[in-house]
């Protein structure tokens, strides 16, 4: 099996499962307790939440724990909102449970701003510049595109924040760029910032939401007060831990040349076939979309599946529905966005593997081409 | 003095000569039905009831008893010796103190015992007022009816109110058919309605993988185990329907593409009515509803096959189907988003009065015989049990 939605998740370190019965079989107690046991789980979780913000080179802050990126977004969001006239400005690329807060918010009455985004797939920088003043209270914008793959200019729109409403929030949703994108926090503005454990070989159930200054976020739910009342809810330890280990075991520079190579490979192997485009927003080595002229692209998901070759269909979130809303953004053209597929790699794939995709994706395209045209 | 639950059938007594039949099929569907649970069927001067069973597990038994088809209703009611005191004591006791009005109903079967049913309700309904000062009589709408039946066997048997059940014949009594069961919300609506007319249905699928999903067909296997709870057992064939769409795609004219999908169906339909002993197809075709669904798209597509064609939904109106899939709980399941065969290859503008002469002129390109053939030769089979 070749498995090419690694943007959807990613296979767990086997390192994590060892982490996951010690903590769950040994070490089992509660950090909030007062044994010296729970003591210990506690610090172990301080060590980790250090060790997370060094590698996101923050030099200040906290990690909050959360159930997964859906939670740390909406944490993020509905934790900064305040009464009063203010105004929240979104990126029209968002993921679901950024967008969709979104839309929530205008619903019910917020002022918000869904900024477009430009060719490049990026958020329109002079668009975005356009609608802050001081006024904003947040601005939420993603690290990466889960259906494109582009990354947007994090210090460029922490300047104009800086410049237009430095009081404002920034919060970014980081859960395709967290570990995959080499990253310093210290050179932004970005004041929270989600990414989650299992896009990147940790568990699922566990994410996080890095938190600039917690006395400027608020609790979204009542509970016991764990991690400054603003998560209640007894810590995942074990999640944690994993997640710490999954951190340890990802070297992000290296990785992100290594798959940078892969994605090179790959297209290149896949323009040969006529009919493939390669939908190229020079944006995340991990993921981007192919376009297989004339057949629909959930028809060569279920092909390639049966051959052992694993995509996805944009974002799984959204697959269910007809059409895709980022790629409609792009103005993509309507045959093609049915026809599109997502593809996206690991930093464990080897060129071989690429290379057998490759020779599998352009004879099923071939054969299936040939049964409908 | 026990709980037993009073049966009743409905048309089953307008069968004349047939119904001890038509009875012996009902009794065997409701054992079969009951299978697993400790319980006796009774029956006495031509009334069925279930007695001798844990009251703690009565929802259940009424739960499935409701699936029952030929089962017009059925009441939880108290069995006590038949006798005056025996009676006016019990119903003194009863509770209504939620009640605002009420009657009393008396049924006699047992024609000896002294008192007449018209007395009787008098009488008793003067106990409850006696005992309940606040409370009215109301002869045509009380908000409840005690209703006291007075049996042959030395048995008296008190209940409130029917709880209503499936009606219709009981499963069996009509033969066997096919139902062509697609993922919509109409096809599981079509062999609920005609295993109401007693008609026991195998079920059959038609999948274009990888044009449609796994989940399509998981979602079809669902549906099927849905219907089971009235339809009993079925079996499922799953038939391949990829190599013919791509064959008709390629030489037919578009706008015939779904008539001739359809009479190919028909045709497999067909085929596997005959290897399984089934007399009639199935559909859930509704008159007008979409291009294919038109008279003559109908005739065109009929005009295949030679056994009986139903189309127990023909008549209805969407809203009407929808309705009656939300009663038999298969509407949750049918609406899922994944894509049927028919959706495949799906033309602009399929024409509506297709004609028969056209079809089996485009039809000439195909090797019909032979793609039927391979349909049916690669079918994969899956039993459902009931539910």
């Amino acid at each position: 099996m070749i498995f090419l939605d690694n943007a959807g998740t990613t296979k767990m370190f086997e390192e994590c499962v060892d982490i996951h019965k010690k903590f769950s079989c040994k070490e089992f107690f509660n950090p909030s307790a007062l044994s010296t046991e729970s003591l210990n789980c506690e610090k172990l979780i301080l060590e980790a939440e250090k060790y997370i913000l060094k590698r996101l080179d923050a030099p200040e802050g906290n990690i909050l724990f959360t159930g997964c990126a859906t939670e740390s977004n909406n944490l993020a969001i509905k934790g900064s909102l305040r009464s009063g006239k203010y105004e929240y400005v979104f990126s029209a690329g968002e993921h679901p449970s950024v967008f969709n807060v979104a839309k929530k918010l205008e619903a019910d009455g917020y002022i918000v701003h869904i900024v477009p985004l430009a060719n490049d797939g990026r958020v329109d920088l002079q668009k975005l510049e356009s609608v802050l003043n001081q006024n904003t209270r947040l601005i939420s914008i993603m690290h990466v595109s889960n259906e494109t793959g582009a990354i947007n200019d994090l210090e460029k729109i922490s300047k104009l924040k800086e410049k237009f409403c430095p009081k404002a929030i920034l919060h970014v949703d980081g859960v395709q760029g967290f570990m995959k994108i080499p990253f310093s926090m210290r050179k932004t503005a970005i004041d929270l910032y989600s990414f989650s454990g299992h896009k990147i070989h940790g568990p699922k159930g566990i994410a996080g939401l890095y938190v600039k200054n917690k006395n400027a976020l608020k609790q979204i739910f009542e509970g016991g007060g764990q991690q400054f009342g603003l998560r209640s809810g007894t810590e995942n330890v074990s999640g944690i831990m994993q997640l710490k280990k999954a951190v340890e075991l990802l070297d992000e520079k290296k990785n992100f040349e290594h798959v940078s190579k892969l994605k090179e490979l790959f297209n290149k192997n896949l323009s040969i076939y006529n009919g493939i485009k390669i939908l190229n927003f020079d944006g995340s080595p991990y993921i981007e979309s192919v376009i297989f002229s004339g057949v629909k692209g959930e028809t060569m998901l279920h092909a390639l599946d049966s051959e052992g070759v694993i995509v996805g269909l944009g974002s799984a979130c959204s697959s269910k529905k007809a059409g895709n809303r980022i790629l409609e953004e792009l103005k993509v053209a309507h045959d093609d966005i049915v026809s599109s597929v997502r593809i996206s790699f690991n930093a464990f794939q080897t060129e071989d593997e690429i290379l057998s995709a490759c020779e599998i994706i352009g004879r099923v395209y071939k054969d299936i081409k040939e049964r409908v045209s | 003095m026990k709980k037993v639950l009073l049966l009743k059938f409905g048309e089953l007594f307008l069968k004349g000569k047939n119904r001890n039949e038509f009875k012996k099929l009902l009794k065997h569907n409701i054992m079969k039905k009951l299978s697993g649970l400790s319980f006796r069927l009774g029956e006495e001067q031509g009334r069925l009831f279930v007695c001798d069973f844990d009251e703690n597990q009565t929802d259940e038994f009424v739960e499935r008893l409701q699936s029952v088809f030929g089962l017009i209703a059925l009441a939880s009611a108290t069995e006590i010796d038949t006798g005056l005191e025996e009676i006016k004591g019990f119903v003194s006791k009863i509770d209504f103190s939620d009640t605002k009005t009420f009657k009393v109903d008396v049924k006699r079967a047992d024609k000896s015992f002294s008192v007449l049913s018209n007395d009787l309700e008098k009488l008793l309904g003067g106990i409850v007022l006696d005992n309940n000062p606040n409370l009215k009589v109301d002869l045509y709408t009380p908000e409840r009816v005690l209703n006291v039946e007075i049996r042959t066997n030395q048995k008296t048997y008190i209940y409130d109110k029917l709880l209503p059940c499936a009606g219709g014949l009981p499963l069996g009594s009509a033969g066997r058919g096919l139902l062509l069961l697609s993922g919509g919300i109409d096809s599981p609506v079509a062999g609920y309605l005609v295993s109401k007319r007693g008609l026991e249905i195998e079920a059959v699928h038609f999948h274009s993988y990888p044009y449609t999903s796994v989940q399509a067909k998981e979602k079809v296997i669902e549906l099927a185990k849905l219907i089971s709870r009235y339809c009993g057992k079925i079996k499922l064939h799953i038939v391949s329907f990829t190599q013919i769409q791509e064959q008709i795609h390629k030489n037919c004219d578009a706008d015939y593409m779904i008539t001739i999908m359809r009479r190919i169906m028909m045709r497999i339909a067909e085929r596997l009515c005959k290897k399984n002993g089934l007399g009639a197809i199935v559909t859930g075709e509704s008159l007008g509803q979409v291009a294919s669904q038109t008279m003559q798209s109908m005739n065109v597509t009929n005009s295949v096959v030679s056994i009986p064609v139903f189309r127990p939904v023909l008549c209805f109106d969407k809203e009407e189907i929808m309705n009656v899939a939300r009663k038999i709980k298969t509407y949750d399941t049918s609406i899922l988003p994944y894509e049927d065969c028919c959706t495949v290859f799906l033309p602009k503008n399929p024409v509506i009065k297709p004609t028969i002469k056209r079809a089996e002129f485009l039809e000439k390109k195909l090797d019909v015989d032979f793609l039927v053939e391979c349909a049916i030769d690669n079918e994969e089979i899956l039993e459902i049990d009931e539910y």
